[in-house]
């Protein structure tokens, strides 16, 4: 008995261990990864193996964030260069306007207002191109997120299907990828960072 | 009572259409992998082999480490205004710096419209210079309410760059500030300044060339 369950544990196990990539995957992989190296410009790479998502230039990771839990709806996308198109969020930073004069008007009074990393939002989407929305949403900590929490929930597991349906019948590609990020500071900052024409890649396990 | 039994049959109704249409729905959208065609196949096909694969994605990591710089680099976070001097992968030192505002200018008349954001991506040190004169550009006067001076001279402001300025393109520059209180708040109009001991180890760090990094 305890042989046979040693026997079952060991199967089990194996199962579930990491496989490694295919040299035919890492193959794919590196070529999309060294096109977008060769360019001046930072890109991105979403590792859902790994678990992150990191800003990078010239193969050099720049700023890597971890990522605590990934879901989907639709179809993998395909291993190859996606742009975000459009950054989106329900409370969107907003540029100030410099009025002339104001400064020196004020003098000791004037108080500078910047837009700054603290400004940010937590939860937000990116559109990409080829049909694909990038959901990120922070740990939920403070009572108040946790109920913003639950409407991201209706969002996510009732609304997002149904706009899968709508693309479906229009016969267009779709794919929603949500991803949860450990802390408010790691959301804030990848929406920073992430500029719209931001080139990127997702690797799947 | 009869008017209260429809909008309760015609309520039930909807609710019951609407989860035919979820469940559809999720059917759909189910999260699946990539068809077959679209994926590497798993196996070389004719004339190709496993070795051949692989000495190829050596090649290609090759490739890839050789894109980093190895030597002297700079990397500013714009966001956490923070600014890394490295060389290869280590940190030599760590500056607070200020970035761009990414505020909003507009010339009065609708002509003209700037936004001081810090550009972003890779750059290198074009230039390297002591004892930097600041030449004031049209914007700076008109955000001070002031007409745009037609000679050179008058836009020429001295000791507000700080001891050393590297340029980095587009009239771009690292230098240093007299608005040493307000190292770390994203506060410039584009440029990234530097507190004066930290500028002077870049300055001395960093040669015309040298690789900027700016996310």
């Amino acid at each position: 008995m305890l042989r046979s369950l040693l026997l079952a544990f060991c199967i089990i196990a194996a199962c579930a261990a990491e496989e490694e990539p295919s040299p035919l995957k890492i193959n794919r992989r590196l070529k999309e990864e060294l096109s977008l190296a060769k360019s001046p410009e930072l890109y991105f790479v979403l590792d859902l193996e790994g678990k992150n998502i990191s800003l990078r230039s010239k193969g050099m990771v720049l700023q890597q964030w971890t990522i605590e839990s990934v879901h989907s709806w639709g179809q993998q996308p395909a291993l190859e260069a996606l742009t975000v198109i459009k950054k989106s969020a329900l409370f969107a930073p907003k540029r100030k306007k410099i009025t002339p004069g104001e400064a020196e008007q004020q003098g000791d009074k004037f108080e500078l207002d910047a837009l700054e990393l603290k400004d940010m939002p937590s939860s937000y989407v990116f559109y990409l191109d080829k049909g694909i929305y990038l959901y990120f949403r922070a740990k939920p900590k403070r009572f108040l997120s946790r109920v913003g929490n639950i409407g991201h929930f209706f969002v996510w597991y009732l609304w997002v299907p149904l706009r899968n349906l709508g693309f479906e019948v229009k016969k267009k590609p779709f794919t929603a990828i949500e991803v949860k990020l450990g802390g408010k500071e790691d959301a804030q900052a990848i929406y920073w960072s992430f500029s719209e024409g931001t080139k990127g890649l997702f690797f799947y396990p | 009572m009869k008017k209260k039994k429809i909008l309760l049959l015609s309520l039930a109704i909807a609710f019951a259409l609407f989860i035919v249409l979820e469940i559809i729905a999720y059917v759909l959208a189910w999260p699946r992998r990539l068809p077959e065609e679209l994926l590497p196949p798993e196996k070389p096909g004719r004339g190709t082999s496993l070795a051949r694969v692989e000495a190829e994605n050596m090649s290609l990591q090759r490739k890839m480490q050789a894109l980093p710089p190895k030597g002297i680099h700079i990397v500013i976070d714009s966001g956490r205004n923070i600014l890394y001097l490295k060389k290869g992968t280590e940190t030599i030192l760590q500056a607070v710096v200020s970035c761009g505002s990414g505020s909003i200018l507009e010339e009065p008349g609708g002509k003209r419209k700037w936004i001081f954001d810090t550009p972003r991506g890779e750059f290198y040190v074009k230039s390297k210079i002591t004892d930097p004169t600041w030449v004031k550009p049209d914007w700076a006067f008109i955000e001070e309410g002031k007409d745009v001076p037609k000679k050179q001279q008058d836009r020429l402001e001295e000791g507000v760059l700080g001891d050393f300025a590297l340029g980095f393109g587009d009239g771009y520059f690292i230098h240093g500030t007299l608005y040493t209180r307000l190292l770390g708040r994203s506060v410039t109009h584009g440029c990234v300044r530097v507190g004066d001991k930290d500028l002077k180890a870049v300055y001395k760090a960093a040669s015309v060339g040298t690789k900027v990094y700016i996310y």
